[in-house]
């Protein structure tokens, strides 16, 4: 009885804290204080984007001491509100960690507007970049926790931990004996934490992780068997595309998961080599997360970069993913037409026994009430937008309607929760707000810049293939996340790039390049690891050799798909 | 009568090596017993939001999948063989059965040529270990 009660304070309490952390995703804009005599103006780096942060001390009449204060905000702009207007002169000496510092001499005819009780808005002053220690230690922290999560020597959490923490302690501590070792403060870096991704990620968690054990996948997969009856290529392309539209919906990890092990069952039972229905799965898997912006995380961390909402993924990528699977599916068919040339028939009638029992739906009602709620959410993310729902509300939303509708037990629902992969967004953010306080993501930025020009299409090109060749050595999240304000930097300097071509260009290149190579993609990890304990080891070369040309193959339909749209 | 455990998956290799246990177990007039161990720590180092109870469930659905085809591999062969569907690491199952069944002996597949889960040199090791703790002689077929 105690339990019960726990339980169901338990379910409030977690109901009314997602409520109450969706409100601060509402952000308060700053307003001045009163109305009078005063001095307002802008901090920007030399690629013109706001300098937040910044010390902004104003002196007046030549006195040593600074009459007023103040940092920037995040749009770096600064408001001093003046009760005495200066008599003689002011001057504003701007300063900020990874910066050099500038002064500003306010002129005489701002003085005058000043002293006549009016309000002055100054240029905006530009701060050049100082190259010290930290910028350094900086990248050093960021390549040596790419270095533990591509060896694995850690857990991705950890490694993503254990690096911001350590940018944050050698910033701190560091700074005491060297200002050059100062890279972020704490402050800083939360401010760096997108947590429209946190909550969008929550959200989606806590219906995925309903849907998911109800048996929903394993039941598709072998009405996929049924149909095809018998013929394999009609099976794998039936699988291809259940794959593909639940990685578009739900999430392709967590596809993948439910799908290989039914699918080496059915393959089992059919008697055919199961890679051949693994591999196209996998492929598939990274194509359909492209078409939405719950798909994939790094259509999540792109989508919120740039402001981009479910229906912007919907209409600039979603035919795009249409072409891009048709050719994936021609050449699937063709690189197995081998095991495909076969007719598959079940000889063992224990065996199909045992399949049709795995395949049922297990929890029919939870089926229900979650399939309901996953529609009306998915509903609202292509409708929420006329009512100024961002993405992160609505998968709260629909996360709050699953707990209440299916009346989870709330120890079950938190342990869908995945915390470590929140924890691993947020201490990613961290390292990568250090890299951008130091001025790395600027440098690689202007470099890109100065290499593709104006040149809208080269830049489109570079971000396709770049981050899809990069997909070969790093990990897509960490990419994704590092070359997003590089991304944004280019998409603000190259003109027409406005469109967010760029952006769509990232998210394209980060899941189709992550068809190059087995580590490409944690779907290709998981499946492989799922395979092996069958029996049937995917290894990186037999990957690679179906999946480098599917990733050539789909990135060239996926680029012209591109340049066709913008 | 004498008892044989013997730890497979699928795939290729462990077709061979069920052949070869099946065989041993007609020769020796002994009743045997396939061990599907479920371990899922391939997955603690993802990133990704993963069900592990969702997932635990399905691999044991595959693993008693996989048991029936040995099963039914033995049948073809004339013997008629059990399955045993643990939960945890390789050697500590493996252990742990041996003793709580009183088998007489237990048999090991070769690792895979490519892609297998275990090199030769781990395998010995893994067999040197269970036979000191369990005293119960291990064989590599």
């Amino acid at each position: 009885m105690q339990r019960r009660h726990q339980r169901k304070a338990g379910f409030w309490f977690l109901l009314a804290s997602l409520s109450f952390l969706s409100l601060l995703l509402i952000g308060v804009s700053p307003v001045r204080a009163s109305e009078g005599p005063a001095l307002t103006g802008g901090v920007i780096d030399g690629q013109g984007q706001p300098v937040s942060g910044a010390e902004v001390a104003l002196y007046l009449d030549g006195d040593p001491s600074p009459a007023l204060q103040q940092e920037t905000d995040h749009l770096g702009h600064f408001v001093f509100d003046l009760s005495n207007p200066p008599s003689e002169s002011a001057q504003i000496v701007i300063t900020r960690s990874q910066f050099e510092p500038n002064t500003l001499i306010v002129g005489a005819a701002d003085l005058a507007v000043l002293q006549a009780g009016g309000a002055v808005r100054l240029a905006d002053v530009e701060l050049a970049r100082e190259i010290t220690a930290g910028f350094w230690i900086a990248i050093l922290v960021f390549a040596g926790m790419l270095v533990l999560i591509i060896t694995e020597l850690l857990h991705t959490t950890a490694a993503a931990l254990l690096a911001a923490a350590s940018v944050l302690t050698i910033s701190l501590v560091g700074q005491v004996f060297d200002e050059g070792l100062f890279i972020i403060g704490f402050e800083q870096a939360i401010e760096y934490v997108d947590f429209e991704v946190i909550f969008l990620v929550l959200g989606m968690m806590i219906i995925v992780g309903t849907i998911e054990r109800t048996g929903i996948f394993q039941w598709a997969a072998y009405q996929a068997y049924r149909i095809s009856r018998g013929r394999l290529w009609l099976l794998a392309v039936i699988l291809m595309v259940l794959t593909s539209v639940a990685s578009a919906l739900l999430d392709n990890v967590t596809t993948m998961l439910l799908m290989a092990p039914i699918t080496l069952q059915i393959a089992l039972t059919l008697g055919v080599n199961p890679l051949a229905l693994l591999i196209p799965e996998m492929l598939a898997s990274n194509v359909g997360g492209i078409s939405t912006l719950i798909g994939t995380p790094n259509n999540i961390l792109i989508g919120s970069y740039a402001g981009l909402g479910f229906n912007d993924f919907l209409t600039n990528l979603t035919p795009g993913v249409l072409m891009v699977q048709v050719a994936l599916t021609l050449y699937v068919v063709w690189v197995f037409r081998g095991p495909y040339r076969g007719s598959g028939g079940a000889d063992s009638e224990s065996l199909l026994a045992l399949l049709k029992e795995h395949a049922r739906i297990t929890e029919p009602e939870v089926l229900r009430k979650a399939g309901i709620v996953f529609l009306a959410t998915l509903l609202l993310f292509i409708f929420g937008e006329r009512f100024h729902l961002v993405p992160a509300v609505t998968a709260m939303i629909g996360g709050a309607a699953t707990l209440v509708v299916v009346r989870a037990d709330v120890e079950e629902i938190l342990h869908v929760v995945d915390w470590t992969t929140l924890l691993f967004f947020i201490a990613l953010f961290m390292v990568i707000g250090a890299l951008q306080e130091v001025g790395l993501i600027s440098l690689i930025g202007s470099g890109i810049h100065s290499l593709v020009g104006e040149n809208l299409t080269a830049a489109t090109l570079i971000t396709v293939w770049g981050t899809a060749m990069l997909c070969l050595l790093i990990p897509t999240v960490p990419l994704t996340a590092a070359l997003l304000p590089v991304v944004g930097f280019l998409s603000r300097s190259i003109p027409g790039a406005t469109t967010n071509v760029l952006y769509y260009s990232l998210s394209m290149g980060s899941a189709l390049g992550a068809n190059n190579s087995l580590i490409g993609a944690t779907n290709n990890m998981v499946t492989a690891g799922i395979s092996q304990r069958a029996g049937f080891p995917i290894t990186y070369r037999a990957f690679i050799r179906v999946g480098f040309p599917a990733a050539v193959i789909t990135l060239l339909v996926g680029t012209l798909w591109i340049l066709i749209r913008f | 009568m004498t008892r044989i455990l013997c730890a497979t998956r699928g795939g290729e290799a462990s077709y061979r090596m069920q052949d070869a246990v099946i065989a041993l177990s007609q020769e020796r007039q002994a009743e045997l017993l396939f061990l599907y161990v479920v371990n899922i720590e391939f997955l603690g180092k993802t990133e990704r939001a993963v069900r592990l109870d969702v997932v635990e469930e399905e691999m044991a659905k595959l693993g008693h999948f996989l048991l029936e085809m040995a099963r039914e591999r033995a049948l073809q062969q004339g013997v008629t063989a059990g399955g045993i569907l643990r939960h945890g690491r390789l050697s500590e199952e493996l252990k742990a059965a041996a003793v709580e069944l009183e088998v007489d002996l237990i048999v090991l597949g070769k690792p895979a040529a490519e892609g297998g889960l275990y090199s030769l040199e781990d395998l010995e090791a893994l067999t040197a270990e269970v036979q000191t703790e369990t005293g119960i002689p291990v064989q590599i077929l």
